[in-house]
């Protein structure tokens, strides 16, 4: 069994060796098949973190009076926390308030100088709430509406919701595109890699039916394909992996330029992501060959 | 040794490529099987490696009835009745130590047996200073004694050969022969399959004649008839 298993490997070896150019231009289809797959699930990936970024700054601001004592913003604070769908309710002091309102202004030597011509801080605390669904945005306003509080001095409401309802329709439109596109290309990957198969395969018809006259059984006609297989599905994954990687190298900062001030990092994701990748991508083009080889052996069996 | 009782093959729609073929031959014989072509000469060679079933009749290889054999089997059956063909049928991208080696390795024999075994039956088919080339860098006659060499490893009860001239000059193809026949003198029993009536009149052996899938002569010492 194991000398077996020993001269599949050894058949294997030798055979993509000594089609060596059969062997290339397989391993490069593979490649360029990972590659696109890859390419696709990070467009995905960025348009989605782009449209969660745009989301994430949809908030409403409660202007609060100047002369507020913090305990009361606290209870304040406490009492929005409690509502349904606030997912995070920020305090921005007095202070803060007016260190935003300077770095803001930084290259602007004016309104700094007026600022400094004022005793006091002119600025007013504030309370910002982030909804958890923004989808359900109305009722979260109608009900900051409600409260009453003697410390809230305005309440700027704009008009988020036309706004929204743009974000909304994109997403929509994203989506509906991306898997559109994934469908697509998911096909014509399968199709690519059945054909390069196909083609491989066939090339070794008068061999499969040579192992079957001197006696080989199916398994061992078998091994050395699937093992050949799993072996340009391995190196296929490792090269689209290698140069996707360098490629996402290429692409970050145009992407940190994109997501200003928003922690997104496509490297990254594709670290932590990356053994999910590659065992899924691995698997699935795997399973193809093998069952591409299993079919093809029991077709071109006959001398 | 191989018996044929009533044999019939039928291939769709209805062409008849054995009809009724019953004959039998014995352990060490040397055999020509003759005929125009289509006579269904491959057939009969089909059938008796188990390649094709009869629709009727019964094939006995020994004890062993191979109308009844099972796909499992049928690489057993592959080392008790070996066979070679007109085109060659070696593995292109191998050697011919390689090919011949190959037919050892896919039934698990050990390493320091066929590192002993192939080199000794390449010198028995006067292949011994060529084992190392490929199929392409040698003769037509050469790539078939690499053929009769992996059809040997096994030391098979019977060798069967489909034309094995078909595609050789005549020189090449009485070497050929000649090889065929001595390894008859070794004792395994040869079908040999041709339509070369040089080749059948110069052995001087039994001669069965084939006409549309039917057993039309059988002659101890035979001649070409048709
Ligand atoms: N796989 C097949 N399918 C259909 N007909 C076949 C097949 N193989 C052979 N035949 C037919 O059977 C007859 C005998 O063929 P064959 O045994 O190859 O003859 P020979 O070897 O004597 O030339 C021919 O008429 C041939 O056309
Ligand atoms: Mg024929």
């Amino acid at each position: 069994m194991i000398i077996s298993i020993l001269r599949a490997a050894k058949f294997s070896l030798q055979d993509i060796a000594r089609n060596v150019w059969l062997s290339i231009v397989t391993v490069l289809i593979l490649v360029l098949a990972f590659f696109s797959v890859n390419l696709l699930l990070s467009v995905q990936v960025i348009s989605q973190a782009a449209i969660d970024t745009v989301r994430d700054k949809i908030d409403v601001s409660l202007y609060l009076k100047t002369d507020a004592p913090e305990s009361e913003i606290l209870a304040l604070r406490a009492a929005i926390s409690g509502i349904e769908n606030v997912r995070e309710v920020i305090y921005v002091s007095k202070q803060e308030a007016l260190e935003d309102f300077q770095t803001r202004h930084k290259n602007n030597p004016d309104i700094l100088e007026a600022l400094r011509e004022l005793d006091s801080n002119p600025l007013s605390p504030s309370l910002i709430i982030r909804p958890n669904d923004v989808n359900r945005y109305d009722g979260l306003i109608a009900e900051l509406n409600r409260i009453s509080n003697p410390i809230i001095e305005s309440r700027n409401f704009d008009d988020h919701k036309l706004m929204l309802e743009k974000i909304n329709m994109i997403t929509e439109r994203v989506n509906q595109a991306g898997f559109a596109v994934s469908l697509l290309f998911i096909f014509i990957t399968l199709l690519v890699l059945y054909n390069t198969l196909r083609v491989a395969i066939y090339t070794h018809r008068s061999e499969i039916a040579i192992m079957r006259l001197v006696g080989a059984s199916d398994w061992f006609i078998r091994a050395p394909f699937i093992i050949s297989s799993l072996l340009y599905t391995l190196i296929g994954v490792v090269i689209s992996g290698t140069v996707f990687y360098l490629f996402l190298n290429l692409l970050q900062p145009y992407l940190e330029a994109f997501f200003l001030n928003y922690d997104f990092n496509i490297i990254h994701y594709f670290q932590s992501n990356f053994a999910q990748f590659f065992i899924l991508e691995f698997a699935a083009a795997a399973a193809i060959n093998i069952i591409a080889s299993l079919v093809a052996v029991r077709k071109y069996s006959n001398i | 040794m191989i018996t044929l009782e009533n044999v019939s093959k039928t291939y769709p729609p209805n062409i008849k490529a054995l009809d009724r073929v019953s004959l039998s031959i014995k352990a060490g014989e040397f055999v020509s099987l003759v005929g125009q072509s289509g006579t269904g000469k491959t057939t009969f060679v089909r059938c008796l490696i188990g390649e094709e079933k009869p629709k009727e009749g019964k094939i006995k290889i020994g004890d062993w009835d191979i109308t009844k054999i099972g796909k499992r089997e049928i690489p057993y059956l592959r080392r008790q009745v070996a066979v070679i063909f007109q085109d060659f049928k070696l593995l292109p991208k191998k050697t011919l130590y390689e090919n011949v080696a190959f037919a050892l390795e896919v039934a698990g024999k050990s390493n320091a047996k066929i590192k002993s075994i192939v080199p000794q039956v390449m010198k028995i088919v006067g292949l011994g200073a060529k084992m190392h080339r490929y199929p392409n860098e040698v003769s037509g006659g050469e790539q078939q004694r690499a053929a009769i060499a992996r059809a040997l490893v096994y030391q098979p009860k019977v060798l069967l050969a489909d034309e094995p001239t078909g595609n050789l000059d005549s020189i090449n193809a009485q070497e050929i022969i000649d090889l065929l026949k001595k390894i008859n003198e070794f004792g395994t029993t040869v079908i040999l399959v041709t339509h070369n009536r040089d080749i059948v009149n110069r052995l001087k052996r039994r001669v069965i004649t084939l006409h549309d899938g039917r057993v039309i002569s059988d002659q101890a010492v035979g001649k070409y008839v048709l």
